[in-house]
């Protein structure tokens, strides 16, 4: 019973996770192409995406070893793993025993650095250029994600995100200037990793500048719908952190059925209110030129660490 | 929520434009960045006019979000559009540089803070923080911007920071002097603008370090 309650909770919270993330990515482009006056896809689009790409089958590269194989797979897994470390209807994450902010990083950090690997596997240029890409801009993202994110840890005195909301909740937004730097900060890294218009543009396989595809254009088939469910998983995630982090306001702290129904609504809402920022982004900025983006991301470092200083002043 | 709490996300969200104005390479954001900017200013003091029943801040708040988060943004992108120049701001220091620089003014900027007997913690604090920060990163991107827009919008940036102080922590300006200033603010823009025109005329470009060839 001990072990059981949690395990249960990840597996429902992970299914849920993945069945909701196709949702997200059509809802931003289809409120994407309302402001370009457009129709947009319907809305079960990232489903048959999904499901046509799962029914054909794997075409791979002669020269790809098992790297190229285990690419996707670790990246899905990976992002699977990470769902279960983040609150979402409840104010504590399933396996939140397992590890906090640290383990949640490097599990993303992990999935990234095989999809990055497999990319380089087959020896093609675009996915070598891919992965170089990727990984500059990992390597200033990652380190403004985490300062931001111990920007909350630090003013919840817990490292573990589960603790770190419900403190949140209990004691109310702290309202420090401190909070709305981390946020701005930790929203460019949200663009950034998950290959918005600034940065990356998720609607072209065609441009140069393109990063995440670029380094998966190898892929195709089943392989290829785990790297895109994998990628709308992360984005979902990243989202739900945002909202666990900042505003957590109507998250569920009991079983309770009221709780848990204003807990799914709530974040929902906040969701979809962090979706109408992201799109507005995408569709009020033109995409950086790529040596421009880390400038960008350095941005969000600057405005990261500047939190976490604050904080002690 | 609280009073206090609105006035310190208006201030935080007034770091985050200044800091997000360094970092742009853009114009017309950063621009646009200066309106959010003075809006945030006109709500904290709308919020103050509120909380504390001083209705003359209305007047203030008013003032400020009609004269610098809309007219004087208006008016200089109506000025770049007529002179068409390139619409990048070159730097003399790159960004990443800046924002280390900026960094380092306002952890300056805040530590200064808790020097002031208001400032030591509280609202007041965080005001009087940002404001320094405000106040310091302001003169660094008039020293180190080389167009002439960009130095105006340095100068408003640094005038919003004592502005911040004035409306936050001080028991307040007559009315009467706030208005000399906002006119003071609205004629040095006009000027500025003015300004801007005939060194473009003169240069073709409105980047002031040129200005040094006038020396005979």
């Amino acid at each position: 019973m001990d072990l059981a309650l949690p395990v249960i909770g990840a597996v429902l919270q992970s299914a849920a996770m993945l069945a909701i993330a196709p949702l997200l990515k059509v809802t931003i482009k289809k409120m994407k192409a309302r402001l370009q006056n457009r129709q947009g896809p319907p809305w079960r689009q990232g489903y048959s995406d999904l499901a046509k790409l799962l029914g054909k089958e794997p075409v791979r590269s002669e020269t790809a070893s098992w790297i190229y194989v285990a690419g996707p797979r670790v990246y899905f897994a990976a992002a699977l793993a990470a769902t279960t470390l983040v609150p979402v209807v409840f104010a504590a994450a399933p396996l939140e025993a397992a590890g906090g902010i640290l383990l949640l990083v490097g599990t993303l950090a992990l999935g990234r650095f095989a999809l990055a690997t497999a990319a380089l596997d087959t020896g093609s240029p675009f996915g070598g250029m891919g992965a170089s890409r990727d990984m500059t801009i990992a390597a200033l993202a990652e380190p403004a994600l985490m300062l931001g994110l111990f920007t909350s840890a630090l003013a919840a005195g817990s490292l573990n995100l589960g603790v770190l909301v419900r403190g949140v909740v209990q004691h109310g937004p702290s309202f420090h200037p401190s909070d709305l730097l981390a946020f701005a900060g930790l929203f460019i890294i949200v663009i950034a990793e998950t290959g918005r218009i600034p940065v990356d543009n998720p609607a072209t396989h065609l441009e140069l500048t393109m990063i995440h595809e670029a380094m998966v254009l190898e892929y195709a088939g089943p392989d290829l719908a785990l790297v895109e469910w994998a990628s709308a998983v992360k984005e979902l995630l990243y989202l739900t952190l945002l909202v666990d982090l900042f505003m957590p306001a109507g998250i569920a702290r009991s079983a309770a059925p009221a709780a848990v129904l204003v807990g799914i609504a709530a974040w929902i809402g906040k969701v979809f209110v962090l979706a109408v920022a992201v799109t507005l982004t995408e569709t009020t900025n033109a995409k950086l030129r790529l040596f421009r983006v880390p400038e960008l991301v350095s941005i969000s470092l600057g405005l990261a660490f500047l939190a976490l200083a604050i904080r002690f002043l | 929520m609280p009073t206090s709490d609105v006035l310190i996300l208006c201030a935080a969200g007034m770091l985050v434009s200044a800091y997000l104005m360094v970092g742009q390479k853009a114009l017309f954001t950063t621009i646009r960045l200066f309106g959010v900017q003075s809006a945030l200013l006109g709500i904290l003091a709308a919020t103050i006019a509120v909380s504390e029943s001083r209705p003359e801040l209305f007047v203030t708040a008013a003032v400020t979000i009609a004269l610098k988060g809309i007219l004087i943004p208006w008016f200089l992108m109506r000025v770049i559009d007529r002179i068409g120049i390139h619409r990048e701001i070159e730097p003399f220091l790159n960004v990443p540089a800046s924002l280390l620089v900026c960094l380092g003014l306002t952890v300056v900027g805040y530590r200064v803070s808790t020097g002031f007997p208001e400032g030591s913690r509280g609202v007041s604090h965080h005001l009087i923080g940002v404001a320094l920060s405000m106040l310091l990163i302001g003169l660094f991107l008039m020293v180190t911007r080389k167009k002439a827009i960009t130095q105006i919008l340095a100068l408003l940036t640094v005038e919003n920071a004592v502005f911040l102080v004035a409306v936050g922590v001080t028991s307040g300006m007559p009315l009467v002097v706030e208005l000399g200033i906002s006119f003071d603010v609205i004629l040095a823009v006009l000027i500025l603008g003015v300004l801007v025109h005939r060194i473009v005329e003169r240069f073709e470009s409105m980047d002031v370090s040129r200005l040094s060839k006038l020396k005979g």
